[in-house]
């Protein structure tokens, strides 16, 4: 999913072709707020929708109360119905689901998403569990790749709010970054003025370089996403190791925790 | 395997393979640099591997995964496309502790490809499900 987020972000200046249908290293998308990560989640999905290389499999604990966004492509009635939405309600639901793909039969999906991973993983769940939810989700993209066969590869994201005391904290964050080489950090940032700002932060591996976007959420419900000046860029406060060679990117979304996204 | 080993693990494994692919014995100094990496696993997965304790299982569908039978006799799981074993060594070594790069079951497989003598099981896509699902409530 990685390369379909990158995508999502550089879709305002200049949108670069799709692509060979190579999906990028497996990305966690990681920081706060829960909302805000819904709605790249979401925009990822209709981006990969609108590729025809298969649906999108989107995987969350509870239905989305409203949408995420209101963007064209969100209106798009042909991308939506290509956006498969499912609700585990628990982590042997998620493996359960996660396992049996391979039962089901159809076009395998492009781009398999997983909303709210800390509703799955909590402090109390053993190690060894986090790792193979992990594993499993790797293993279930690697194989809809398979079955993608030449037309490309399938993509996996997966959003893990951090907590918001201690920032860039979760658990098992260490252990999932093992199996997620790519990482996309949310943060709050104060540039925004009487809007509340998030800043973000992609980079898509340990050795890759920074690239920096400005994401607003208007109040509309509209998502407008434009390059972060490189002149501007300040460092990103340090954030337990992570900060290191990133790139960042300014998410403006006033409205987050407002009617349009009751998820938190 | 997707993930990617360090790049000095690849290089030995793929000459590894091609003495193998050339009908040769694998050089002593290949061995050695194994055992160099990978410590006394090195040497357990090689045993496990010439017990043929690897086996392949794949399904209709095209999904796999393996299972490497360790040298107590239990079965364990490996996912065929990133590093997981079920084994207590891969929970503690690998996962907490993050001194070891793989277990031996998971270099086991590793070295039966290279050696191609991979065991292959095929199993119905249900199996294949309860196989995956198995694996979580081996306890480590």
């Amino acid at each position: 999913m990685a390369e379909t987020l990158r995508r999502v972000l550089e879709a305002g200046p200049a949108a670069g072709p799709a692509g060979d249908g190579a999906a990028g290293p497996p990305l966690l998308l990681l920081g706060a707020p829960r909302s805000a990560q819904t709605s790249l989640l979401f925009a990822a999905a209709l981006e990969a929708a609108g590729e025809g290389r298969g649906p999108v499999l989107f995987l969350t604990r509870r239905p989305l109360q409203s949408m995420p966004l209101n963007t064209p492509a969100a209106r798009d009635p042909w991308r939506l119905q290509k956006v498969r939405f499912q609700y585990p309600s628990s982590v042997p639901e998620l493996l359960q689901l996660l396992a049996s793909v391979h039962e089901a039969p159809g076009p395998a999906p492009s781009l398999l998403l997983l909303d709210g991973l800390e509703e799955y993983l909590t402090e109390d769940s053993r190690p060894q569990e986090a790792a193979y939810l992990a594993a499993l989700l790797l293993d279930t993209a690697d194989y809809f790749s398979h079955r993608q066969g030449a037309r490309g590869s399938c993509g996996l994201v997966v959003a893990l709010e951090t907590l918001k005391e201690a920032d860039g904290d979760a658990p098992h964050l260490t252990l999932l970054q093992r199996y997620f080489p790519a990482q996309c950090w949310l943060q709050s940032d104060a540039l925004g003025g009487q809007q509340h700002c998030l800043r973000a932060s992609l980079e898509l591996g340990k050795l890759s370089p920074r690239t920096e976007w400005s994401v607003t959420f208007l109040p509309n419900g509209e998502m407008k996403i434009t390059s972060w000046p490189t002149q501007a860029s300040k460092p990103s406060p340090d954030q337990k190791g992570s900060s290191a060679g990133r790139q960042s990117l300014t998410l403006v979304c006033d409205n987050l925790s407002g009617r349009q996204f009751p998820l938190d | 395997m997707a993930v990617t080993l360090p790049e000095v693990v690849e290089e030995l494994l793929r000459e590894m393979a091609s003495a193998v692919r050339d009908g040769a014995r694998i050089p002593d100094e290949h061995l050695s640099s194994l055992k160099f990496v990978f410590g006394s696993s090195a040497i357990q997965a090689l045993d496990l591997v010439d017990r043929e304790s690897v086996t392949l299982i794949s399904s209709p569908s095209g999904r796999r995964v393996y299972q490497v039978i360790g040298s107590s006799g239990k079965t364990y799981t490996c996912l065929a496309s990133c590093h997981y074993c079920s084994c207590p060594a891969f929970a503690f070594s690998v996962l907490r502790k993050g001194d070891s790069l793989l277990c031996k079951h998971l270099l086991a497989i590793y070295l039966s490809q290279v050696m191609r003598n991979c065991q292959q099981l095929s199993v119905s896509d249900k199996q294949l499900t309860d196989l995956l699902l198995m694996e979580k409530t081996q306890e480590a």
